[in-house]
This record gives structure tokens, sequence and C-alpha cells, in this order.
């Protein structure tokens, strides 16, 4: 095994993937990370402490566990240091239940759920009580309360939810959320009765979604764009591409823009940001609860936008951000839904309760 | 550049401390399983709760806590867990009983474990596998533990400081401890480039040995003391503002009131009483229940100390974190000055890149709007992390644990840090979970 020095850390091995196609998962003492649709075994262990990781004997065996430990005491992993550790490797089959444990908070974080593309969400609820579970049983890996070790706070604000998935009868739901049940009474958290009368929120509906834009005749310009997923919050927007409209119209003789993006899910899209520019024509606004939103267009001289200016501007390179600006490529998001599908389509061998009610749906 | 791993010989003698642990406990055999994870090893909290502090005891045992051991001390180990197979079995016996006791009294607060597995042990010690009629026994030690001695704790603070001639002579005592304390003459350079060594790298034993010869003479030096003097000063030159660290929301530093206060203030302000509550608070683990209004007069004088902390070392520790603390910003590339501070910075950079990850946080700063308050607070870093590190001091200096040791001091400094990241970044996680 050979370690590198990464931004000030050893690392086995830079994983160089936009965001939208890693899995993580912290330790105590390192972060270890795979690209979703890699090879499952290529893990990259980045350690930010190697003291703390006292598991890593059981991912190493004890002799690579001392070798390692002994290699880099009194190495700081400065520039482009490296160091090798002879005849050190991963113990196949050791890191398989952390991957999967990464996946699942990666599926909480990144399914592509559309309504427009057809992927299927899945049930956060079931989701995260299946990720309590292996969180619990992987707790040789959390020495100390890391940011992925919390196993009542996964729990805790679903408990409702659990106890309605119950109530629906389905034998591996009531197996699972019995198990995550016993969990919660170690972690000395209780599941809340059943709600009479309560009713299961509905994960693949549609919200309201873009509503078509009625075609105005005094549209100037108009066109579509896609959300960059790495800036917004998961389980908002439907993650198809071009799923925000605009339409750049004049009110009172300044230009303004219509945006409407479509939604996933029943979460607010509402104080997201959403910006327009356009050569040097600008604006920025705020999407309401539904993903709309409407503001005035400036020119470079942040003067409103008048009627005719809007007329003779070239509206052929115009860029809609939502969200935080992120350089993200289609390709990547592409990548992920493709991903998604094979995974609806044939659930693997560690699919996750979720994923599987998720395909059976999918008919 | 490629160093090459000379780190071949040391493999065969050492091996990791936890695994020789998991070895001793699976050759227990049966019998404990409530004390075991599905895959038959100990549960973490067997560790911490039972294994280390009870049958290893690690306090009096120390060459058992090395992350490393030698066959021998292995052996000793490995005997000392093994040869205690009885008391391990009674002790999964009592959790049992205690556990069915806990949903019988319907007592949901705290966790089971953490809570009953050192009294478990201490039963299975004295009256070995519980009987039949152990059940009143169990009843008993769970009122104990449920009882919340440290709100019995306040309460008598809260009666003895309910006497207004008790707060006037507190008063007295701090307007005289206040002006006992004054700055001396002494050059502070020699301190501050000191900490270039003790915040350092150390490559090797000898490095180390000289790292913590200059730890034992900084803390001898009067800087520490003499900086904390200053602060209360009109004329104060000292390297840093004491509000812009969040220390004290006022310039110069100014005598803490007896009582009263908010929870929002900032260490150095906090009254006399409420430190002492935060003692007694954190006093849930000890055994003795300090003597208050003993505590109340030694609270005066540790107020009214440099720093808030009368121990010389404990001064030291809180410069060397001020040091550490003003080049941390998690979400900015700046190179800190320091090793250790480069160290931290690059773990706070990696758990930054986790939130990324997880889609918490984009590039630049927040996913959503309602983020940018905490984003905000990480920015200015030290302010969390003072807080939290002389919270941490201010209990040393309580119980008197030094100090002195120059790894102990660099642990605290990285473990202050870690959990003010973790602090943060649940906030940051708990801020997009407000969703409508």
């Amino acid at each position: 095994m050979k370690l590198v020095a990464e931004s000030g850390l050893w690392s086995t091995g830079p994983l160089v993937a936009p965001s939208p196609l890693v899995a993580v998962l912290e330790v105590s003492g390192a972060v270890m990370s795979w690209t979703i649709d890699g090879e499952p075994a290529a893990a990259a262990i980045t350690f930010t402490d190697v003291g703390r990781a006292d598991w890593l004997w059981r991912v190493l065996g004890e002799s690579g566990h001392s070798a390692l430990a002994t290699a880099v005491n009194g190495h700081a992993p400065d520039d482009a240091q490296t160091v090798e550790v002879n005849g050190v490797d991963v113990i196949p089959g050791s890191v398989d239940q952390l991957r999967r444990l990464a996946m699942g908070h990666w599926m909480q974080r990144w399914w592509p759920a559309s309504h427009r593309d057809g992927i299927v969400g899945l049930d956060a609820a079931l989701l995260d009580a299946e990720i309590a579970l292996l969180t619990a049983a992987a707790e040789d890996f959390f020495a100390d309360d890391t940011f992925d070790s919390d196993v009542a706070g996964l729990l805790a604000p679903h408990a409702e939810e659990l106890n309605a998935l119950v109530r629906g009868g389905d034998p591996r739901v009531v197996e699972l959320v019995r198990a995550a049940a016993e969990l919660t009474d170690d972690v000395g958290l209780e599941l809340a009765q059943p709600v009479v009368g309560s009713r299961r929120r509905d994960d693949y509906a549609l919200a309201a979604g873009a509503q078509r834009e009625r075609q105005n005749s005094a549209a100037i310009a108009r066109g579509t764009a896609s959300v960059a997923w790495a800036g917004v919050p998961p389980r908002i927007f439907d993650a198809a591409e071009d799923t925000i409209t605009w339409v750049v119209d004049v009110a009172d003789c300044v230009a303004n823009v219509a945006v409407a993006v479509a939604l996933s899910y029943d979460h607010s899209a509402g104080g997201i940001p959403v910006r327009l520019r356009s050569g040097e024509v600008s604006g920025a606004g705020v999407l309401d609860d539904h993903g709309h939103a409407r503001f005035p267009l400036t020119t470079g001289q942040r003067q409103p936008l008048s009627e005719s200016a809007a007329w003779n501007h070239d509206w052929q390179v115009t860029t809609i951000a939502v969200g935080a600006d992120v350089d993200e490529s289609p390709q990547t998001r592409a990548r992920v839904r493709d991903f998604a599908r094979a995974r609806l389509s044939a659930p693997a061998s560690d699919a996750f309760l979720a994923e599987i009610l998720a395909a059976e749906s999918d008919y | 550049m490629t160093t090459g791993a000379a780190s071949d010989t040391a493999i065969a003698v050492t091996r990791p401390r936890q695994a020789v642990i998991d070895g001793a406990w699976r050759a227990i055999g049966p019998g404990v399983e409530v004390l075991s994870g599905d895959d038959g090893g100990p549960l973490r909290r067997t560790v911490k709760r039972i294994i280390d502090p009870l049958v290893l005891r690690l306090r009096s045992n120390t060459h058992f806590s090395a992350p490393f051991v030698d066959a021998d001390v292995a052996a000793a180990m490995h005997d000392a867990i093994v040869g205690n197979v009885a008391a391990l079995r009674a002790t999964a016996a009592w959790f049992d009983v205690l556990k069915r006791e806990r949903r019988r009294l319907r007592i949901t607060t705290g966790n089971a474990q953490e809570l009953y597995f050192p009294v478990c042990f201490e039963l299975a010690v004295t009256r070995g596998e519980p009987s039949r009629d152990d059940h009143e026994a169990a009843t008993a030690v769970l009122r104990d533990i449920h009882a919340d001695r440290d709100r019995t704790a306040i309460e008598v603070l809260n009666r003895f400081v309910d006497d207004e001639q008790v707060i006037e002579a507190l008063a007295q005592q701090l307007d005289r401890s206040w002006r006992d304390v004054r700055a001396g003459t002494a050059i502070t350079g020699p301190f501050l480039s000191g900490l270039t060594a003790v915040l350092g790298a150390a490559e090797s034993h000898r490095d180390a040995a000289a790292r913590q010869r200059v730890w034992t003479a900084l803390i001898a030096d009067a800087t520490p003391y003499n900086l904390g003097a200053k602060a209360r000063d009109t004329a104060a030159d000292l390297p840093w503002s004491i509000a812009a660290l969040g220390l004290s929301s006022v310039e110069p530093q100014e005598p803490p009131p007896i009582i009263g206060g908010s929870p929002g203030d900032r260490p150095l302000n906090r009254s006399v009483v409420d430190r002492v509550r935060a003692t007694l608070r954190r006093a849930l683990d000890r055994d003795e229940l300090p003597d208050v209004p003993l505590l109340c007069a030694e609270e005066v004088d540790r107020s009214c100390a440099p720093w808030g902390l009368l121990a010389e070392d404990n001064q030291a520790t809180l410069i060397a974190g001020i040091e550490v603390s003003v080049d941390l910003a998690p979400l900015s590339d700046a190179t800190p000055r320091y090793q250790l501070s480069r160290m931290i910075q690059a773990r706070l950079r990696k758990e930054a890149y986790v939130m990324r990850a997880r889609r918490y946080l984009s590039e630049g700063g927040p996913v959503h709007p309602r983020q940018q308050q905490v984003i905000d607070d990480l920015a200015a870093f030290t302010r969390p992390y003072l807080s939290r590190l002389w919270a941490r001091l201010h209990g040393r200096d309580v119980w008197q644990e030094p100090c002195d040791d120059v790894d102990d001091v660099r642990s605290l400094l990285e473990g202050v840090a870690r959990s003010v990241s973790l602090d943060h970044r649940q906030r940051i996680k708990a801020m997009l979970q407000v969703t409508g």
C-alpha cells in the first residue's frame, strides 16, 4: 500500500470525481470514499488522524495496522510526500459493509428522483432506518462521536413515518422497522405510538412542478436550463435535465424574466436564489415554494433593461443558475441517472429495501 | 520524494491493543452476548466502560493503554480479561436484569449501556451472579443512577447564593483578589517563539523529548500570566483582541459579577455562580461532590486570576489554543503558521469535503440561504473554539488536572477542534432539515 500526502493528510490515493458520483463515510480518524459506479473494493481512505483509526487492523490485518502506523509516525504529510508500506493491503471484503453504509448515505442525498425521467424516489424513513441498522452494526469503526455515528439522530425524525410504514403490513418493512426500533430502545429513544389516521406521505408523487408557461405573445425570448444538483439541497427539484424554463417579457416598459423550475417530492423550493446572466444583462430573484420566480433584468450599467434594448439583445447565450454557483457537467448527472436506473431495473444483492420497494412500484 | 518504509522491522512484535482485546473477548466464549456485537467482539461501550477502566484498569496500568503493545503486554492483557470471565458473565447477567427493570420502570433517559455497564460490573464483583430476588437491588440501582445528582448539588448552590450576605462577602473577596493581579514587565517574545516548537512537528524521539522540555519551560514562564493581567488594562498591548477572540465581550476585561448573567455570556464575562454551576454539572461522574461554599470562594479567586484560570499550565495552554485557533478557517485555503494548526486545518478541510459530498454545502458556501448564519460562524472558528477550550481548561483547573504533558496538551487542542467542527456540521445539517 502506498500512502500519498493529499492536502496535508495521508491518503491511499485521491479519488477524483465530482460530488454527485462520490459516496463517503466518515469513521474515526478517516474518511472513506468510493465512486458509486466504480469498483466496490476500490476504497480511497484518507486519514484525518491515524492514531484514532483504532479499527484499522480489521481492514489491514494486525501487522498491516502496525506497519502503517509505524510508517507514518513522525512523517508529516506535507507537499508531495509518499510512504510505501510494503506488503500491506486492504483485506478483501473488510470494507464491504462500510461501502454499503456510504451508499445508503449517498442515496439519501443524491438519488436522482424524477417524474420526468421516470426515476422513482426512495422512501427517506425506510432508508434511514436501514442506514441506522448498518451504523449500529459498524460501531467498531466509530470510536468517538463522528458525523456518521449518530444512530438516534437518523431515526428521531422518522418516528411517525416508521409507524405508518409498519401499519402498511409488508413483512420486509415490518421486520426492518422492528429491528430499528430495537436500536432506538438501546439509544434511549422510543418510537412514537402509531397515530390513528396518519397517512403515509407519497414520496413518488410529483408536487406542483413547473406549470407550463402560457405561450405569451409578448415573449421576447425563452429557453430552458438545468439545475446543478451540487448547488441545491436534495429532495426538492426534479432531477431531469432542462427542468428550468425561462421567459423574458415586458411589463411597465421594463424587461422581466419569469422562471419556473420543476419540483419533485414535497419539499418547498422557497428561498432558493435564482440568477440570469446573458452577456451584459443580468438579474436575480428568489424561488417561491412552487419553484417560481419573476424578477426584473438590468443592463451592465445596472439600469433597468428597457423594452427596446430587450428586443435588440442577443439571448442566444443565456445562463440560469438555481442555488449556489457550481460547475457541474450534464455528463455527471447522466451517469448518476444511469446508475440509478440500473439499480432499479436489477436490484443489486446489497440493495436497500427502499430501493427494492421503489423498483417494485416502478412497473 | 519517496520515503521507503524502513518500518517492517517493528511489525512482528507489536499488536494493536483493540485487536488484543477483541481476541481475548472471543476467548471468553458464551454468556456475554449482551456485551458483544453481532460479530462476537465486545461492544465499543463494553471496552470503554468496563474493559478499559475496570478490568485492565488503565489508570494504574498505563502500559495497557498504548495503541500498540508487545507480546508480553498483550499476554498480560489477555490474561486480565480472560481471568475476569466469571465477573464478566455476571456483568452480562446483571445488565439483563437492569435492562428489564429499566423497561418495567419505563425509564428512557440516557443510554442504558453507557449508564449501567460500570455499575453492573461493580454488582458482579460484589454480589456475583444475580439471583431471583435481586430485582429489588436492580430497582435501587436504577433509582440511584437516575436520581439527578447534579440537580441536587445545584439546588444546594442556589440556596447558598440566595443569601445576600453571602453574595456581599464574595463580592468583597472578588474586589480584593482582582486588585492582586498585576502584569509583570517580562517580555513575551521568548514564550511565543517557544510555542513554535510546542506546536511544531517532532520527527523523532529526540524531537519529542525536546518538545516536552520546551513546554515544561513555557509553563514556568510568566508570559501567560502577564498577558492575562494585561487584558484588564486600559493600555493593553496584547497580540490579539480578547473581544475578537470571543473570550470577553468588553475590552479591557472587567471583573465578572458574582451572580446573574445569561447563557450567551463570553467565558471571561460569566458570573462566578454560573462558573460554579458549570462545575457542578460536569461533576456528574465524580464520587465526592465538593463543598459548595468552598467551591464558590475558590471560584472567586479563579475568576480573578489571569484568563480565569489559576494554574500556570492551564493559562499557557489557553495561549497555545489562541495561537492555534486564530489560524483555523474550515472553508478557506489559508495555511496556518504552526504544524499542529496546519494538521487541524487539513482535517477541517476534509470534513468540509464530506459536507460537500453529502450535499450539505456547495463549493463556496451554503446550498440554502437558511444555512448562512452557520457558515458565517465557521469563518469565525476561533470564537467557539476558544469558548470550548476555556470550558475544558476551567474543568481541569477546578479538578487540578495538570496540563504539563505536551502530547496531552496537543491532543486537547486537537480534540476541541474536532468537537467544535462536529457541532458546526450538525448545525449545518439541521438547517437543511427544516424544510417546508
